[in-house]
């Protein structure tokens, strides 16, 4: 049994650049596709075993930068170096990258075993070590008694287990993954997410996953990269991305916020206090921010970071309390999302815990509430 | 969707009017008489005629080989240009190729089959090849225009391939001439041999090309059957006609049944 | 027990003979995308391109027995090289009437013939796009089935429809009707080349028509056009490119037919493949044979043109 591999979620290198050196680098990468601009001069840092999420919508240019790594685009400019060596110019075939197709692209004409078989075929290795390798495989990805078995004799979630089994058949240093669980059904993408960490933990592959759906990104990655447009926006822990945003386009793209505009009434070093007429009253943030008195900016908070009450709390300083209506209520079965009308006519969404079962006290509809929260319950966002 | 009655009936008429004289042919090839009006009782005695016949034998054999040429030869030259003007973006010349390749299917076969007589008229003065006319320059020619019928087959279906499939092949270490043996022909092969079994039907019907390439002693099937056509009903040639329409429909009844087999529901490529 | 390779370490890449050979040509400049270009490029050259250009050659010469039997272009005397260039050919195309009046003959018959087999070939091909997914293939098979029969057999069938103690007749003879002549005229041709070519018709239109979007003649019918509107607006416009494409296939090759007016048309119908054949096999003036067909193809290039347009349409459809 090989000894467990040493897992960048353990090691975290990317907090010790100095010290640690990435295993992909991606530099100042272009594409350009005729006028459009696909990937526009993105850079970016992965290490090993990590797993890497690129996350954004379509049109974001995540896609054309995993082909760029797989070697079935070339950048327009920029170079990308896997392991100390330049690819840039090295076709598919002779990159240490497999990938694994959104589509899957099994061979229709091939079983299983002779899916996965393929990649080693080419390699030359000896039969006896190809079908060594194909069980290997094949128990990994729980397909044992598949083998024998056409594509199209297989469910959606089987082909699924092979395609990533065919990726990895020739331990590639990096293993690239197009939108991977996107054709699953819910249940089963929960249920292939946590296989998927385990295996990637297990093997110590780096894995980098191409996705649009957020949560996707939170559950399987090491860390994300934010693209909009061409463009990476943030890159991060997913804890950072999530609490700490950099935009208002990261705040909104990732979970739900609600986003204010307001004024900067006081900028202090350790502190600064946003004057928000949307709100109806003022935002005391608790510690400092880089910008400068009578600033526009925009305050974004998390609808869970905000609290409801019936009677008016104490606030801090004289701020951090809007008051409102109930409009709506979601019940979600574990929380319920309140819409909460404020006089400005913005809306406020909070959400609380159902803690209580048959709540019979619980807020209601056309009820005038308090909205409460922390200095630092929220991120000052200044682009 | 309404059905209304304009439709099948339309569709109806349609397909009689296509069958019909296939049909007569058919019958009447059991004619006793040599008549194609009056039906005399049954006989197979035009059948027995048929065979007993060397020379339409011998140009039935002769267009089976040319025909078999052809096709195999109009097969690999049509691949190729297909997967040329499908998957190469643009090179020079490209316009002209796509020409040159597709002109044949509506060029009419007297242009056609002149200028292939006066090119080898003029080959073998020049460098002494072709020495005559024959079976090689039927062949030739024939090679010439199925290429742009199997060209046409095999780019319909290379359009609608799923790149994806080539990429992985690639990606797993495959060269590119590597994934196009390994994964492509293999999932374009039944329009390979579409592609082959109209090459070989349209160089089997021939008549016009093959009259002018075509030498002496080097005749083929319908250079025989329109001599004796042109003189009127030919009870032999309504034998002829049905045994090739039962082995044509034989045919083509076969591979409706494969691909329909062979077709399971959620076929994706 | 699979040997432990480090993953780090990409296995050796075996150099199989073919990579040098790739390699090599490559230097020279020839790239695999060439290889796979050449083979049919030169064939077409030598066995398309270059005969047309013979022919061209061979129009601007003279009859002469002997073989070939024609005018040499050039003949060197004494070290001159001498071009000798005949225009009689074309010029008796002009001026002599049975030429004009054939190539114009052509036309009219491929153009009306070509309506005819629209106007059949449509409605098969709309009923069998609209048919359940089950008979489409089973009706597709039918249509082209009679195709892969001989071309020259069935126009042979036809004729012991149409002659005068012919299948038509016979059956009109039961209700008392005098056999209609249908032989040996125009109209036997027109149903000669409607016969022979609907698959052709059909095909292309079939095409264009079953990828046409049903939830259009929903919606259509929706904001209150009546069947027939949607037909006129929006069926018929948006087959547009399959009635163009499959009406080319059937005019561009029904010009220079010659089967078909030889086996079934009169004396009395001209068309302008009868005519090659006849000057070629006849008259034995291949020259005069040549320049009718450069004339041919004259008259055939725009059509052809309009074609290659099309069929850019259909496929992008």
């Amino acid at each position: 049994m090989a000894k467990k591999p040493q897992l960048a979620i353990d090691t975290r290198p990317w907090r010790d650049t100095a010290n640690n050196k990435p295993f992909v680098r991606i530099r100042n990468v272009s594409k350009k596709f005729g006028d459009i601009i696909a990937v526009d001069d993105v850079s970016l840092d992965i290490y090993k075993s990590e797993l890497f999420c690129l996350l954004g919508g379509s049109g974001s240019g995540k896609s054309t930068l995993l082909r760029m790594l797989a070697g079935f685009e070339n950048p327009t400019s920029g170079a990308i170096e896997i392991d100390g060596q330049d690819m840039t110019a090295v076709p598919p075939y002779d990159r240490p990258v497999n990938m694994m197709f959104q589509s899957y692209a099994l061979f229709p004409h091939m079983s299983v075993e002779q899916n996965i078989a393929y990649g080693l075929k080419r390699d030359g290795l000896p039969r006896a070590e190809i079908n060594a390798r194909v069980e290997e495989l094949l128990a990994l990805v729980k397909l044992g008694d598949y083998g024998k078995r056409k594509p199209h004799q297989l469910s959606g979630g089987q082909r699924q287990r092979v395609a990533l089994a065919r990726a990895l058949a020739k331990r590639p240093k990096l293993l690239l993954l197009d939108e991977p669980l996107g054709a699953l059904d819910k249940k089963l993408r929960e249920e292939t997410q946590f296989e998927l960490v385990k295996i990637q933990e297990s093997l110590g592959v780096t894995f980098i996953v191409v996705t649009h759906d957020q949560e996707e990104a939170m559950t399987l990655a090491t860390r994300i990269g934010v693209m909009n447009q061409g463009e990476i926006v943030m890159v991060g822990e997913p804890t950072d991305i999530y609490e700490f945003p950099n935009s208002r386009f990261v705040a909104n793209f990732i979970g739900s916020a609600n986003m204010v505009e307001g004024v900067v009434s006081e900028d202090e070093p350790d502190h600064i206090r946003i004057r928000s007429s949307e709100l109806g009253c003022d935002i005391y943030v608790g510690h400092g921010v880089d910008c400068a008195p009578e600033q526009r900016l925009w305050w974004a908070i998390r609808p869970e970071k905000m609290v409801l009450s019936r009677e008016k709390p104490a606030g801090l300083n004289g701020a951090n309390v809007a008051t409102g209506i109930v409009e709506e209520i979601a019940y979600l079965g574990d929380i319920s999302v309140y819409q909460i009308a404020l006089e400005s006519g913005k809306r406020l969404r909070v959400s609380q815990t159902n803690s209580v079962r048959g709540n019979p006290d619980a807020i209601t509809w056309e009820e005038t509430v308090y909205v409460s929260w922390d200095e630092d319950a929220g991120s000052v966002l200044t682009s | 969707m309404r059905r209304g009655w304009f439709l099948p009936i339309a569709a109806a008429l349609g397909f009689s009017f296509l069958y019909a004289p296939i049909v007569s042919l058919v019958i009447f090839s059991f004619n006793e008489s040599s008549l194609v009006t009056v039906w005399s009782g049954f006989s197979t005695k035009w059948y027995g005629a048929l065979f007993s016949d060397p020379q339409l034998l011998g140009a039935a054999w002769l267009s089976l080989q040319i025909a078999a040429l052809s096709a195999s030869i109009a097969l690999v030259l049509g691949t190729l240009a297909a997967v040329a003007l499908v998957r190469f973006r643009r090179f020079r010349g490209r316009t002209l190729f796509a020409g040159m390749v597709s002109a044949p299917l509506v060029m009419p076969d007297v242009i056609t089959g002149l200028s292939l007589l006066l090119l080898f008229v003029a080959m073998e003065g020049f460098l002494g090849w072709p020495q005559g006319r024959g079976m090689l320059t039927i062949v030739i020619a024939h090679a010439t225009f199925c290429t742009a019928y199997v060209c046409v087959v095999v780019q319909s279906r290379l359009s609608d391939f799923d790149r994806s499939l080539e990429e992985a092949a690639m990606d797993l270490g495959a060269s590119p001439v590597r994934t196009f043996f390994d994964v492509t022909l293999p999932i374009i092969a039944p329009a390979l041999v579409s592609g082959w079994l109209l090459g070989f039907t349209l160089s089997l019907d021939d008549l016009v090309i093959a009259s002018f390439v075509s030498g002496p002693g080097s005749s083929t099937l319908p250079m025989v059957i329109f001599s004796k056509v042109r003189l009127g009903v030919s009870p032999d040639v309504n034998a002829l006609a049905t045994i090739i329409i039962g082995i044509v429909a034989l045919g083509v009844l076969a591979a409706t049944i494969v691909q329909l087999r062979s077709k399971p529901k959620n076929r994706q490529v | 027990m699979t040997t432990a390779r480090d993953p780090t370490i990409p296995p050796p890449r075996r150099l199989k003979p073919w990579n040098a050979v790739e390699r090599g040509l490559a230097r020279v400049g020839i790239t695999g995308r060439m290889l796979v270009l050449i083979a049919p490029l030169l064939w077409l050259l030598v066995f398309f391109l270059v005969p047309l250009a013979v022919v061209f050659g061979i129009s601007l010469t003279s009859k002469q027995f002997g073989r070939p039997p024609y005018t040499p272009l050039l003949t060197s005397e004494d070290g001159m090289v001498q071009l000798t260039l005949h225009l009689n050919n074309y010029i008796r195309l002009f001026t002599d009437n049975l030429y004009v009046a054939a190539y114009l003959s052509s036309i009219r018959i491929a153009a009306i013939a070509t309506i005819i087999t629209l106007l059949v070939g449509y409605p098969m091909a709309y009923a069998i796009a609209r048919a359940p997914d089950r008979w489409r293939n089973i009706l597709l098979m039918l249509v082209v089935l009679p195709f892969f029969t001989s071309f020259l057999l069935r126009v042979y069938a036809l004729t012991g429809f149409m002659r005068g103690n012919g299948v038509i007749n016979q059956f009109l003879g039961l209700f008392g009707v005098e056999p209609l002549v249908m032989m040996q005229t125009d109209f036997a041709v027109y149903v000669g080349i409607v016969y022979t070519y609907l698959p052709f018709m059909i095909l292309p239109l079939y095409t264009t028509l079953v990828k046409l979007d049903v939830s259009l003649f929903e919606a259509s019918a929706d904001l209150g056009a009546r069947p027939i509107h949607t037909f006129l607006f929006v069926t018929l416009p948006l087959s547009l490119p399959g009635i163009i494409a499959g009406s080319m296939l059937v005019f561009i090759p029904a010009i220079g037919e010659f089967v078909i007016p030889s086996l079934l048309g009169g004396p009395e119908t001209l068309m302008i493949g009868r005519v090659l054949w006849d000057e070629f096999f006849s008259a034995t003036n291949w020259p005069r044979a040549s320049a009718v067909a450069v004339a041919m193809l004259v008259v055939v290039v725009v059509p052809i043109m309009l074609l290659q347009r099309a069929q850019g349409a259909v496929v992008e459809k």
